[in-house]
Parts: C-alpha cells; structure tokens; sequence
C-alpha cells in the first residue's frame, strides 16, 4: 500500500528531508509521525474505510501530510483545487460527498467534519505526542484517490484510482529512471493532476526529496528555470508546455544545471523543435515523453534517443512494462490495459461502462485518441476521436464550455472550436448568438462564464455572431468555425 | 500616456477585442472574471517588463496581485520608484 512505502522509509530514514517547501524542511521521521497523529484524530472522529476527504488546497507540506494520514485510514483522496469556481467545487463536493474537507488557513490546515460542521485546527492535531501508524485492511485494488476531470456534459467527473494502479506507475519510474534517496524531485502538477503521484509518491518510495515548485512561481518560465538550478534539481517532469516556457522565454538554454538529470513529459504534445532544444541544454540527461490519460496514468513511454530528428512529431513511444495497449482497427484509437488502469469513475457506472471494452477477457480502456506507427514500430499520437483537447495539459472537453455559455439567458446558441499553432498551443473560440434585443456585452459574458468554467477553460476569444453556420441536417459546421477561427486570427 | 491607459489598451486590444471599453473600470477584475487567463497574464507581465523597462523578480508579483488594472498600475509604480530610488 502506498503509505507503507512512507512507513518504511521512515525506518529506514527518518532524518532524510522528505520535504523541502521554501526554507521549510520537513523529515521522514516528521513526516510519518504528523500523519499518523492526524490520521488517529480523522479515525476517532469518525473516518472508515473508504470514506473520501477532501483536500482544497495547493500542494504544500500539509497537503502531503493529510494525503498520507486519509491513506493510512484506509480513505481516499480527492484533491480540489482551491483556485476553481466556487460553483464548480460546490457541485463536484456534492458529488462524492467527503467525509472531512481539508482547507489551507494560516494555522496551516483546518478540518471541516461534513456531518456536524466542526473545525479541527491542525496545530491542535500535530502538536499532540507521536501515535503508531493507525492499522487497517486496505487491499491493493482499494482506492487511494480520485481525479476530477473535465466531462462533456459541464459537470467534472471522478477517476478513481487504487493503490495498484498507482504503486504500478510509480515502481516502474524508480526502477527504469534509477531514482533515489539523492534524487530532489520537482513536478509542479498541483495534486489533482496525475503527474503529482510521481514526486509524492517516489518521495515515499525510495526516499527522495520532494521540492515544492512554490504556487508563485510557477506561472512565470524565468522564475522556474531559476528554482531548477538554484534548487539543485536532479528529477524534473511537468507538462510541455511550463518547459516550452523554460526554453523559449525563461533563460533556460542560457543556463547550466549539472544535478538535472531525468527530464521527463506528459498530459500534450511536445514540439519537436522544443525537444531539440531542451536535449541541447541538459545533454547528459534523460529525457523521456510519457503518455497516458488520467484514466490509464501513464501507459507508454518514449527515451528520446541522441539526435532525435525534429521533422517528425516525438512518439508517444511503447507500452510500460505495467501495461498494455493495443490499437483499436475499426478508427485507429489506442486501448490501454494493464494495472494502472482507473477502478471506475465515481458514481457513474454508465460511462464507466462505456468507457471499457473487453477484449479475450481483458479490461481495456478506450482513449479516444487516434494513433498511428511508426517505421520504429513506437506509437504516435494523430488526434482525438471526440471534441476533448488540451491545453497545459489540462483537459478540455469543448462540449463543457458550450454548456456554461449556454446557461446564460441571452446566449440562444454557442459553438466552440480549438486551433493549435506550430508551437501546439491551443486556442480556443466560442461563438455565441446572443439574444437580438439584448445587451450581452463581452466582458459580462466572461465574467458570467469563470463562475463555472475552471480558468483554463476559459475561450480565448468570444465572437458574436447572428448565426451559427450548420450542416444539412442541422448540426454545428465545426469546420466551417475552426476556418473562420483562423481568419478571425489572421485578419 | 499614463500607466492605466497603457494598461487598458493592451488588455482592450488582447483580451477584448470587440469591446469599446464599456464596463472596463480600473478596478475591473481580470483573473478572477476569466477576462485574462495564466498565459494572458504572462504576456502582460512581459509586456509590461518590455514596455516600462523593469523586471520584476519572484514574490514580487504573483497573479492575485494582478487582478485589476489599478492593482498592476501599483505595482509598476512601486517598481518604477525603487528604479529611481537604487
């Protein structure tokens, strides 16, 4: 289970820095016992197995702790966002209906019980004399967190996780990129993002030390590229895009970082040209484009070899040694199976059914997303079947953002459509027909819109129109919108 | 031009285009409205580091301090001063 792996390291290395955040160090041995002290007031207070607690907060040293104390009650997980709308957060709390809700506040974190609405103080909790780990029955294939994505119909839906599918990805990672108690790990993924099993929970595996990208920085490339050598990273691994940032605009290829040496990728596609360029400013290290929905976690992977050729698009690579994949012949999409794959999403057991397909009596999950082979016989990703894109590695369901739109009463009817640049960035556009007598006025619309759609979601461009171009059979023309998109931007 | 007029026609110009101005206050939020997004406000702070020849350095800055045009037009100032100060 994964917070035996935390159990374990402490034994064996208790005064290691488990932690590092700004100037705070936080040990193994500290680590351990704050968990545990924390999971013993959640289990007196009334916590089982299998219940959920919320964490709406960032990723800090509290977050870890309370992450590792719901483990070791035998609970789940569910990470918040604190920065979504209210609204949003409001609805998806409802949905999987947390036992405890866990906030940041000055104090460091306060705990809300949900059935009576009493506030526990973290100092109150931690400051108590050290407790043994709590003992419970937890199997591997119980869960041990949920991911809210991004769902087509407006409301984000759960990916449930199990301890199995998790230690799987994260085994495989310390074996195959050799890391260690040495190693200081950053992935500045918030903790509702599946990259941030990799630093957690290495962290708690081998006993390296997770450095916390601080929430300040990591908006801005030149601040990162700063924290990478001045903290001394060895393990990077984010989405493409912080790292495009890095190289094109944060003084990264100017720089040197001697103790960089795995750089891994995932959650969007990675240019070429980037590629090059960041091999041409950590040559001695590995760099490694990992790929996966937060359904599968990781499910293949690709080294980029020395002298990588820029003209074609980097692969998607081939299966983890945890997975399998397969490609579906009736459209070309990949199917991943093996022990990542997600239990369910929660309480949806429709799409989790759709979402399967069982083939010679293996579960496999579809992707959704268009491969081809190369002449290396390694994956490379073509496109989506559905109207999902991303953007920073955030998924994106375009249906989702039509839905906000819509729920305003002057909107009759919106369309939104994605473009990428050669750098693969994506835009997004909505067009709206708004009511003729009306008075809708952009920025109300935007503002009307955040109260539901988390910020990168968001249109880039919002354009009134009189009519939404459709079909013979009355369905949005998308591509006559994705070519007036393009001249939009041109003009 | 003065700092918010800089302002106000750099986010007009990227961020709402179409739009005349009406209902854009200096005190309009920007994030938290969804009228700027994380890459927007990166762009702006570029711009503005370009613009006003400054460079903000980390915890100077952070984008909830950047959510209207009156706040950004501070922390300029701030900047600006302390250029001429050093």
């Amino acid at each position: 289970m994964l917070h035996h792996w935390l159990r374990r390291t402490a034994e064996r290395l208790g005064d290691s820095p488990a932690i590092l955040e700004d100037d705070r160090l936080t040990t193994f041995r500290q680590l351990c016992e704050d968990a545990a002290s924390l999971s013993h007031a959640l289990i007196v207070r009334g916590l089982s197995q299998g219940d959920r607690v919320a964490l709406l907060m960032s990723k800090s040293t509290e977050a870890i702790t309370c992450l590792f104390a719901v483990l070791m009650a035998g609970a789940i997980y569910v990470p918040i966002q604190p920065r979504w709308p209210a609204e949003r957060i409001r609805t998806t709390l409802d949905d999987f209906a947390p036992r405890f809700v866990i906030k940041a506040d000055e104090s460091g974190a306060v705990i809300v019980d949900s059935t009576n609405g009493k506030q526990l103080r973290w100092r109150e909790i931690v400051a108590a004399s050290p407790v043994p780990c709590p003992e419970t029955s937890v199997a591997p294939d119980d869960p041990a967190l949920i991911l809210f994505t991004s769902g087509s119909t407006g409301n984000p839906k759960g990916v449930v996780l199990s301890h199995r599918a998790v230690a799987a990805f994260v085994k495989w990672t310390a074996a195959e990129f050799q890391l260690g108690q040495n190693d200081r790990i950053a992935c500045p993924s918030p903790l509702s993002f599946d990259l941030s099993t990799f630093d957690i929970f290495n962290m708690a595996l081998v006993g390296a030390t997770c450095v916390l990208v601080p929430d300040d920085i990591s908006w801005m490339p030149r601040f990162l590229t700063q924290f990478v050598s001045g903290q001394r990273i060895t393990v990077w691994y984010s989405v493409p895009s912080l790292l495009a940032g890095m190289l094109n605009e944060g003084g990264f290829a100017r720089g040197s970082y001697p103790d960089l040496r795995v750089v891994l990728f995932a959650g969007e596609v990675f240019a070429s040209r980037s590629v090059v360029q960041l091999q041409a400013v950590v040559p001695h290290a590995a760099c490694a484009n990992l790929y996966g929905p937060t359904e599968t976690n990781v499910v293949t992977w690709y080294r980029v070899p020395a002298g990588f050729d820029p003209s074609a698009p980097i692969p998607i690579g081939r299966a983890c040694p945890y997975a399998e994949v397969i490609m579906d012949p009736s459209n070309n999409t990949l199917l991943a199976g093996g022990e990542s794959l997600m239990s369910e999403y929660w309480n949806r057991p429709q799409e989790t059914e759709q979402a399967f397909v069982n083939i010679s009596g293996k579960r496999f999950y579809s992707t959704g997303d268009r491969v081809s082979l190369n002449a290396g016989g390694d994956y490379v990703f073509v496109d989506r079947l559905d109207r999902q894109v991303k953007r920073r590695g955030f998924r994106i369901e375009l249906g989702e953002i039509e839905a906000a739109l819509l729920r305003h009463s002057e909107v009759l009817e919106a369309a939104v459509v994605a473009s990428q640049n050669q750098e693969t960035q994506t835009s997004i556009a909505a067009f709206v027909r708004p009511c003729p007598q009306g008075n809708l006025s952009l920025i109300e619309l935007k503002t009307f819109c955040s109260q539901f759609l988390p910020p990168y979601s968001m249109p880039d461009h919002i354009f009134f129109v009189e009519a939404v171009p459709k079909g013979s059979r009355g369905k949005i023309d998308y591509a006559a919108l994705k070519k007036r998109f393009a001249e939009e931007m041109l003009g | 031009m003065n700092i918010q007029a800089v302002l106000r026609e750099y986010i007009l110009e990227n961020h709402l285009r179409g739009e005349y101005g009406e209902g854009f206050e200096d005190t309009t939020p920007l994030l938290s409205s969804g009228i700027i997004d994380s890459i927007g406000v990166l762009n702006l702070v570029n711009f503005i580091e370009s613009h006003f020849a400054i460079e903000f350095m980390p915890r100077e800055i952070a984008p909830h301090n950047l959510e209207t045009v009156q706040q950004i037009q501070q922390a300029i100032q701030k900047k600006l001063d302390g250029k001429v100060a050093g």
